[in-house]
């Protein structure tokens, strides 16, 4: 194929989705037509990117795409564009894989609900406007499916008219969400205003070098109005709300594919417009903020009661993980950065459908309720397992490579700057790691293992198409987990390269040599594809290891089997402590694992709890007070 | 002249967010956010005006150079902004209707359920 041809498909891409919202309204009542249309509306784009892979991340082409034909004049960017670089695409891969996985989980899913008419006009809305973000071109068109997007995932979360709490949750959502909403308008607007443009690669050009007030005013808004969309610390406590009250399988899209809106907002308005990516201040400030997120946001999590909050608050904490990673500036950062987002929504949203088997299957993610379920749901205990060790950093999963990458990314930073507030951030890094370990025992100790509850008697494994979303999800974490290197050489080091080459991007848009011109002196020397790791993981030997090992238990415990001597009848072992009643059901839960360790922290997590009161009020004013404190930093270390 | 519009902006955006903050009538709440934009939108079409200008209604006959009117696509943000903004107030208005139902109060305070 030509690249004539490829140069339509993300439009398709991006139009598939809003035009299946379209048709699936007019399916009504017909169940099977509407689950058809909605299929083939998420599996179009993936189709389409997948495709897009061999030209965009192998072959280094930029798609641009001039909507109506509205070529640049005379240097100006006049049209509205859509510019696929590995960078977008790589956000893009990632969005579709998680819709197709959370759409085929949803169809058995939301059976249980009623309105579920309106559940795939949203879902899919909310999937085009985050696809059309990520491959816009266009700044304003960013900020209109930025709405587009909150407007669906806030309907989506008020959408279970049986949870008491999603109207709270959503109300919430929109109000804090209006801040950020209102920060990233005001920025564009005075983007334009100085560049008198609002394409990205014309802005990236003519920006850089010219920091004047007005445009510090416009970095810091459009970094807080992103940042808000990516639930970066400040603004953490409506996405714990909004996880809570919304079906499983819009939390794997607001967790795994809304936040990475923000991620993306950030590296292309940190490295791209306004280049303002190499100043100490701009890396401190988004190392600082991204590790406040991780520590504050696994703390809290310690302390949460119910399935999906925790979840939430672990997703946060992962999104400190990505932005801490970008902020470092250097190449291994950006890398590790982008490889934990891409396996953030990997076992992310695994991890949420699975909670979301346990509620369908029980009916509550309550973890005092819940126990014992690994007998009646073996499936859907194995993969929330596979789920938990990613997130948890446990080798060979995806978790372990990404975050190797970050440490050393942050070590390397240390050494390189001899600073030594890196370093700090490495162990700020491996500690919240340990604690996400922590908690995930305590949610696998709770729900999935230990006595069965009383009320989990009739739980079973989900229907098959359910397993079969979880299983999309559970593979490619296995998958990206062993064999990283595949991942890196074609996914990853295409976006580094760009993220690095911006002029690359401009040129592809605006005309070949268009950004020397403007950029002049100011144009980054080009990475060469190699990535510099100090050292090296082969997940394949690990693995060997890890088979021998299990060899070896096999055998060994298959040496004792013939001197197994079993006297004692069923539950009799119980008889003599009981006088002969049957045993009582006695449950080990959540809270009690850690409570040593909850009570030495019992004032720091006792004022984490207060502080999160749940009135709106107060949310919006640490939004406003955290949008504030951005724009005196910047003004103070910027100018 | 310019500068009292911004003023004005300004000012506006400084009272929708502290109604957000301080008044916990979560109607209130809702009129904060469209204060809000409003500031927004009078910010954005100030910033396309020019002094004198005429209106940019043109075909591309008559474009010279030299003509002089204010820039076009403020405008056009300003209205996409302004759809946006009532939308924003209406889905917030449908919640406050249901939550008033099932919590029966309007306070802020007491809308709490979710926290810690």
């Amino acid at each position: 194929m030509t690249y004539d041809v490829y140069m339509h498909f993300p439009v398709i891409a991006i139009m598939t989705l809003f035009v299946g919202a379209f048709c699936v309204t007019l399916a009504g009542k017909r169940e099977k037509l509407r689950n058809v249309i909605a299929c083939i509306s998420v599996l179009v784009p993936l189709t389409l990117l997948s495709l897009l892979i061999k030209p965009v991340m192998m072959d280094g082409q930029i798609i641009v795409y001039w909507m109506g034909n509205w070529e640049p004049v005379e240097g100006y960017a006049i049209g509205i564009a859509i510019e696929v670089d590995p960078l977008s695409l790589f956000f893009g891969l990632l969005v579709a894989i998680a819709v197709t996985a959370s759409c085929i989980y949803s169809f058995q899913y939301i059976k249980q609900d009623d309105a579920r008419g309106s559940y795939f006009t949203l879902y899919l809305m909310l999937s085009g406007g985050v696809m059309g973000i990520v491959l816009s071109g266009d700044l304003f068109n960013i900020y209109v499916m930025l709405e587009v997007m909150t407007f669906a995932a806030v309907g989506l979360t008020a959408f279970r008219t049986w949870n008491p709490n999603a109207r709270e949750a959503a109300f919430k959502y929109l109000v804090v969400g209006s801040v950020g909403s209102t920060c990233s308008l005001l920025g564009t607007a005075l983007v334009y205003a100085q560049c008198h443009t609002l394409n990205l690669a014309q802005i990236s050009a003519i920006l850089p070098g010219n920091l004047n007030p007005t445009m510090v005013l416009a970095f810091a808004l459009l970094f807080t109005g992103f940042g808000c969309k990516s639930f970066m610390f400040p603004f953490h406590p409506i996405a714990a709300d909004a996880h809570g009250a919304a079906p499983s399988s819009v939390s794997v899209l607001i967790s795994g594919v809304f936040t990475k809106t923000g991620v993306y907002g950030i590296i292309r308005v940190c490295y791209f417009l306004f280049r303002s990516m190499g100043m100490t201040s701009v890396q401190t400030m988004l190392v600082f903020i991204g590790c406040i997120s991780m520590f504050v946001c696994v703390t809290m999590a310690l302390n949460q009661h119910d399935f999906k909050r925790l979840l939430a608050f672990h997703s946060i904490s992962q999104i400190g993980y990505i932005l801490t990673s970008l902020g470092l500036c250097t190449a291994l950062g950006v890398a590790g950065g982008l490889y934990h987002a891409i396996n953030h929504t990997l076992f992310k949203g695994l991890l949420f459908l699975t909670a979301g088997s346990v509620l369908y299957a029980t009916g509550t993610t309550y973890l005092e309720n819940l126990g014992g379920l690994a007998r009646k749901m073996p499936k859907t205990t194995i993969l929330f397992l596979i789920g938990a060790f990613s997130i948890s950093g446990i080798p060979p999963f995806n978790g372990f490579y990404s975050k190797w990458l970050i440490y050393q990314a942050t070590y390397e930073k240390a050494a390189e700057t001899g600073n030594i507030a890196f370093a700090l951030v490495t162990v700020i890094c491996v500690v919240t790691s340990v604690l996400t370990l922590a908690s995930f025992i305590k949610v696998g100790h709770s729900v999935f293992f230990g006595q069965l509850a009383p009320g989990c008697e009739k739980a079973k494994d989900p229907p098959a198409g359910m397993q079969l979303g979880m299983g999309i999800l559970a593979a490619l974490c296995v998958f990206t987990g062993l064999f990283p290197n595949v991942m890196m050489k074609y996914i990853i080091t295409p976006a580094v390269n760009v993220v690095y080459n911006t002029s690359l991007y401009i040129d592809s848009a605006m005309g070949q040599g268009y950004a020397a011109e403007h950029l002049g002196d100011a144009v980054m020397p080009l990475m060469n594809g190699q990535l510099p790791l100090i050292g090296s993981w082969s997940p394949i030997s690990w693995l060997v290891l890890f088979v021998v090992v299990l060899a070896a238990v096999f055998l060994v415990s298959l040496t004792g089997r013939g001197n197994r001597v079993t006297t004692c009848e069923p539950d009799s072992k119980h008889a003599v402590f009981f006088g002969g009643e049957a045993a009582e059901y006695s449950h080990i839960s959540g809270g009690d694992l850690f409570w040593g360790f909850k009570h030495t922290m019992r004032r720091y997590l006792g004022f984490m709890s207060r502080v999160h009161t749940g009135v709106t009020n107060d949310y919006v004013l640490w939004a406003v007070t955290a949008t504030a404190v951005i724009l005196t930093y910047c003004f103070v270390f910027m100018l | 002249m310019m500068l009292a519009n911004y003023i004005g902006a300004v000012a506006l955006v400084v009272i929708g967010f502290y109604a957000m903050i301080a008044k916990h009538d979560i109607i209130k709440i809702v009129i904060g956010m469209g204060l809000t934009d409003y500031g927004l939108n009078l910010m954005i079409v100030s910033i396309g005006f020019n002094e004198g200008g005429t209106a940019p209604i043109y075909t591309f006959g008559e474009l010279v150079s030299g003509m002089y009117f204010v820039d076009p696509v403020p405008q056009a943000l300003t209205l996409t902004s302004i759809v946006i903004g009532a939308c924003v107030t209406a889905m917030a208005l449908a919640l406050c209707v249901r939550i008033y139902k099932e919590y029966g109060t309007l306070d802020a305070r007491e809308i709490r359920r979710l926290h810690g």
